[in-house]
This record gives C-alpha cells, structure tokens and sequence, in this order.
C-alpha cells in the first residue's frame, strides 16, 4: 500500500511550456493545456518527480488534507494467476519490487490481471514505483512481459525498455569476467534455489 | 582528562533535511561521549593530504596525479564532459571534491587547448542534490556556465553492452570525451561488493532509472556491479573515455589523487587500499557486541558518517562483507527482498541486519532514500516532531514513522535507547573527521580490539579478498 501524503501544484507563472514534467511523471499526470502543464490532481501519487526535475523551479508539493492509500486487496484474486505470472518472470509473489512502498511481486501482478497494461497504470493501481522512481522499473517490466503483455512506450521519458538479467547472461561473458570476482552462477543457483525452498515449504 | 569528542560534520540549509536551526543538540555534546581517532586505532594508516593542508595540496596533488596521464586525444575546440557524483561532495564537507574538479578543468585545458568542457554531476535518489552543491561550491561559475546536475529519470541514450542494452543519461555522454571524476571511499560495500568500485558510476550516478533497476534487481547480490563493467566495456563509452582520476579517500581522510588512462589498473590499487584501511575499520565495528547508534549527520540514514565509514557499513558488519563466498550482505536490496510481509526471512541463509545495534536515534538526517526496513528491523527513535514529519512526508519512507517512536529531546531518546539495547556503548555518525565519537567504555573497547583485528585482515582475510577478485598484491606494490 502506498500512502499519499502530498500532491504538486504547478505555478503558471513561473511555468515556460518547457514539457520536462510532463514526459517524465510516471502516472502521466500532468498534461500541457495552452503551453504550459497542467496537473490531473486524481492521478497524482505525490512522487515529486516533477517537482525535482523543473527546470524553472515552478513546482511544489504541498501536504493533502486527507492523505490516501493506494493499493489491491489481495483476497479477490485468483491465487494461481498470480503465482502463474509471478514465476514466469522468476520471482515469489512475496518478494518486494518497490522499496518505498513495500509493494511486493503479488500486488504487481494482481494490477496485470485486473487490466494494467503499462507500468504507469501498474503505478496507479499499486503505488509502486511512485516513492524513489527509480529501482523498480524493470521486474515491473518484467512481470508484464511474464503476462504477455508488451506495453506501449509514454511519450516520454518515463521508461525505455526491459534490461537483461542473470539468467540471460551467455556463458561467453560469464567465462570471460569469471576471475573477476563476478560470481554469475553461483547468484543464480542461490536465486533459483531460494525459489524452489519456497515453493516447496508453500507446497508442504 | 577527558578527552574532547570530534567536531561533527557542519549541517548545512537543504531542501532534504529540516533546517539546521532546528536541531536543539549534536550527540557530540552528550555527556559521556568521548572519542576515538583512527590513528590511535591503526597508526599504520598513512596521514591525509587533507585534513591536515589547505585545498590547494588537492590542487597540486591532482596536477601531478595527471602529468602521467595522457590527453592527447583532446583537441583544441573539443567537447569534454567531466562526469562527477554527489557522492564526493559528501566527504568532508565537499571541500576536497569539488577543488579536485576545478583542477582536472584547469589541467585539462592548459594542457590540449580546449576550453569547451563542462561538468556533470550525477546523483542518487535526491535529484537537486547535485545542484545543491555546484551552487554552494560555486562550480556553475567556475565551469563558465557549464555545470549541470543529472538525475536518473533525465533523458536517456541507449549503450548496447555485451548483455544487451542499457540505458545512460544522454546529458552525461553528450560530448566527444569523458573523463571519470570521482572518490574511493568504501561506501556501498554491501552493493558493489568491492568488485570494480570504482566503475561504479557507470553503472549508477551516470545510468538510467533501467539501469539501476537492473542493478538492484536483475543481475543478483554479487554480480550487480557488473552493469558498471558492461557499460564502461561498451564501445559507446570506451570511444569517449580519456581518464579516470580519483580523490583517494581513508578513514582518515584525503590521502591523495590517483590518475591513470587504464581504470581497472587503477582499480585494482584502489581496492587495495580500501581493505588495508576501510577493511580493517569495518572488522573491527564487526566487534562490537551491543550498541546505541545514533545517527547526526547531513546525509539519508544509510549514507551518514562515522571516520569515513557510512552507517550501512555498520548495518552489515556481523558478517564479512568483503568475503564474496556470502551471497547476501544484512543490508542490501536483495537483502531487503528476502524478508516476507512479517519481517521474517523467506528462505534460509539471510543474515540478520547487525545484531549489535540494539538501538537506532535518528537525531538528524536528510529525507529520500527507502529507509522503512531499517527501522522495522531495528528499534528506532526519532528526536522531534520536526524529524518525524520529515520522514512522513517523504515519498520514499511512507511507513518509515509507523516502525519509530518520537522522543521529545536527545537526552531523552538516548536514556530510552540506553534502556532497549541493555548497553552503554554508543557510536555516534556524525560525519566527524579522523575518527570516532563513542561512548568512554566503547572507546576502550576498541582501543582493546585493533590489534588482533589488525593482524587478523592483513594475515588472513585479505589474502582471501584479493584472491576473490584475481588481485595479485605483488603485482600492485
């Protein structure tokens, strides 16, 4: 669950239509309305990204009244679904994804079945990847591939694409950064074996 | 007599950190705090350039760190990026770092003619951070309007590497020329693993939200700082690389510059000088049985200082970070994943975050950085409304007041602590420079400890660290 204590208001004054805020929101909650931002208040997770990256310093984040929590009550969903999508991209419905929320693998894929099609959509319905905005993007990415789904780049910067992992690395660039101290093998079977203990104590 | 604790690091006015009039007491001031200097510890650490000289040792140190390296590559009318990180920034007061960049710009420019170079600052979590301090050190003036602050959700470029693509910030590889500017100090062993550390940026200050993600979670424990290979290995980084040049950091402090064309030469010294001092420091905190941390320092939580070293150092020090047959580290991101909803381990085989810290006060320290599973796993007080609505209202510790309690005063949150850990040692990170403020029985106890952890890093665990990397000591005498 993400709680939302905060939310950005954009001083017309000060704002020169530069977009910066608008191709680099992770909910896409701001819009350009006459040249120049414009904040859609209900889709706003307080992040601050927007308020960090202003180039004309135009933006602040102000306390909410009534902060909100943001998140998915786990109990309606098909619990085979989740573990379906959740092993695919190889990680344990309860491992976290988002550091800042606790949003775990889970919540991630429960947003996918009940129709998120993007990681921006994923971040509405979940919370996560609207706190530090930068570690969980590619399990996020990952998990949406796990379903099938290929979501479709913002027009912007809020993500670019899906990054190799450990159990893609080929074995010419493990042999050959081996004496190195980069131990491939050895974090995958710790990785993969943490997996299966899991799955068999779930099972027992 | 007593003897007199260490000036704390200065606060200074930041929009991640209450301001500094708010804070009613540093921990040095706390009555039975004393301290204890590095030297006395291990007197075999050499003395710092700096403290010790004024900045202008780091001027002619970084000159004569250069007169080796060759520039000749650069043409008059060429573009160069100097790539920096607010990492340097945050030892000793910045002092050190930022004249070091001014030197390399001064350098560089009498010695190929050019004068079109500019600087770019990497940062963490804290996206303004970098700006923070090109404008406190006056670097924006000093680059000729040349110097930026980048940040992870910046515009990105695509670096295809042996593992695929990865993403870096455009604005850190827009020109013809890089030159890597940064620190040695250990830092985030419990990431990098002191595998290539001094890539690191490469794969962090200089990289993508994607990238970091990858970092954190894609390419596991010890093998996440192969990000920062693959990327400076790419031929999109490695066309544009001229140098890297280090400000060579110590418990101590500054102990010099170190410059060279081959970064994994240089790389290789480094981690050798960063287990012969940081290590030896770190194995010695591993002693500790019981304690009161308290934290004081402008910086977030797990990047506050005690001589050089960060309190994530500490949050991992029962276990032998260095020892690369340790997949987990107490502390990490995939640390932080191997705990289920309650807090408990999912698997077996995690460490427990360092059992010693029975007790954390949080008297002062900035916002923006994940720092809940800390205070869920460590009982933590907070000193102040002020502190705790800080942490409320940060976008990255939603949760992080519902595992602390808030004590009115210092004084009061450390007779509190005292009584939770059952102890009266204290470590204070505090940012203070050369040594250690601790409690009287702590120092003693250190003091007891060093030279049997002296022996023990430099007759039996180093070799096994060396060896774990393929560096061979004889060859890097």
């Amino acid at each position: 669950m993400k709680k939302v204590t905060k939310y950005a208001v954009i001083d017309l004054e000060k704002c020169n239509g530069c977009k910066t805020c608008y191709y680099i929101c992770p909910v896409l909650a701001i819009r350009m309305e006459n040249k120049k931002a414009s904040l859609i208040k209900e889709k706003c997770m307080g992040c601050g990204n927007c308020e960090q990256r202003c180039p004309q310093y135009a933006i602040t984040m102000v306390p909410l009244s009534e902060p909100f929590l943001v998140g998915l009550y786990m109990n309606k969903f098909d619990q085979s679904k989740i573990m379906d999508i959740c092993m695919k991209a190889k990680f344990h419905p309860d491992q976290v994804i988002c550091f800042c929320t606790g949003t775990r693998a889970a919540e991630i894929a429960a947003a996918i079945i009940e129709g998120a099609q993007s990681p921006e959509e994923v971040s509405l319905k979940t919370g996560a990847r609207t706190g530090c905005k930068v570690l969980c993007i590619e399990p996020i990415l990952r998990l949406l591939r796990a379903a099938g789904i290929e979501p479709r780049k913002p027009n912007g910067y809020q993500w670019t694409g899906i990054t190799s992992t450990l159990w893609e690395i080929s074995e010419e660039v493990k042999k050959k950064y081996a004496a190195r101290g980069f131990y491939f093998d050895s974090d995958k079977e710790f990785l993969d074996g943490n997996l299966a203990y899991e799955l068999k104590k779930g099972g027992d | 007599m007593a003897i007199p604790t260490l000036k704390p690091m200065d606060l200074r006015k930041t929009q991640y950190g209450i301001p500094p009039e708010s804070l009613k007491k540093r921990a040095a001031d706390l009555s039975g705090i004393t301290s204890v200097l590095v030297k006395e510890l291990f007197p075999e650490i050499p003395d710092p350039l700096y403290p010790g000289s004024d900045l202008s040792a780091i001027r002619k140190e970084t000159k004569r760190a250069l007169d080796t390296v060759d520039l000749s590559k650069i043409k008059p009318g060429d573009n160069l990026n100097i790539l920096g990180s607010h990492h340097g920034f945050t030892l000793l007061g910045g002092g050190a770092y930022a004249e070091m960049l001014k030197a390399i710009k001064d350098e560089v420019k009498k010695r190929t003619g050019t004068d079109n170079i500019r600087l770019r600052v990497g940062v963490g979590l804290r996206f303004r951070e970098a700006e923070e301090y090109i404008k406190r050190f006056e670097l924006d003036k000093y680059f000729e309007g040349k110097a930026i602050g980048i940040a992870p959700v910046d515009q990105p470029i695509e670096i295809e590497t042996e593992i695929g693509p990865l993403y870096g910030i455009k604005k850190a590889y827009d020109a013809k020329w890089i030159i890597h500017a940064h620190n040695s100090d250990i830092r985030e062993v419990h990431f990098h693993r002191l595998v290539d550390r001094i890539l690191k940026p490469f794969g962090m200050s200089y990289a993508r939200i994607e990238t970091r993600s990858a970092y954190h979670h894609n390419l596991g424990p010890r093998g996440a700082n192969f990000i920062a290979r693959a990327i400076f290995e790419s031929p999109f980084v490695k066309e544009k690389f001229i140098a890297s040049v280090i400000l060579r950091a110590s418990p101590v402090g500054i102990l010099g510059v170190d410059a060279d064309n081959n970064i994994y030469d240089q790389s290789d010294r480094i981690t050798i000088e960063i287990m012969q001092h940081y290590g030896k420091l770190i194995r010695l905190l591993n002693k500790i049985e019981k304690c009161v941390a308290v934290i004081d320092c402008p910086g977030p939580i797990p990047y506050t200082f005690a001589a050089g070293l960060i309190f994530a150092n500490f949050l991992s020090a029962n276990v032998d970070v260095f020892d690369l047959s340790l997949p987990l580290t107490p502390y990490s991101f995939y640390s932080e994943m191997a705990y289920d909803k309650k807090g408990n381990p999912r698997f077996p085989g995690v460490p427990p975050i360092n059992p010693a810290i029975g007790a954390v006060v949080n008297n002062y320290s900035f916002k923006g950085y994940p720092s809940t599973f800390f205070a869920e796993h460590t009982p933590t007080i907070v000193v102040g409304q002020e502190m705790a609505r800080l942490f409320e209202l940060c976008e990255q510790n939603p949760e992080y007041m519902s595992h602390a309690v808030i004590a009115k005063d210092l004084d009061n949150a450390m007779n509190f602590a005292k009584k939770i850990a059952k102890t009266d040692n204290v470590i204070v990170f505090d940012g203070a420079q050369g040594g250690l403020n601790v409690s009287e029985s702590l120092r003693e106890f250190l003091l007891e400890k060093a030279d049997q952890v002296k022996k023990e890093v430099e007759e039996i665990l180093m070799p096994k660290w060396l060896k774990q990397r393929g560096i061979v000591l004889e060859a890097n005498a």
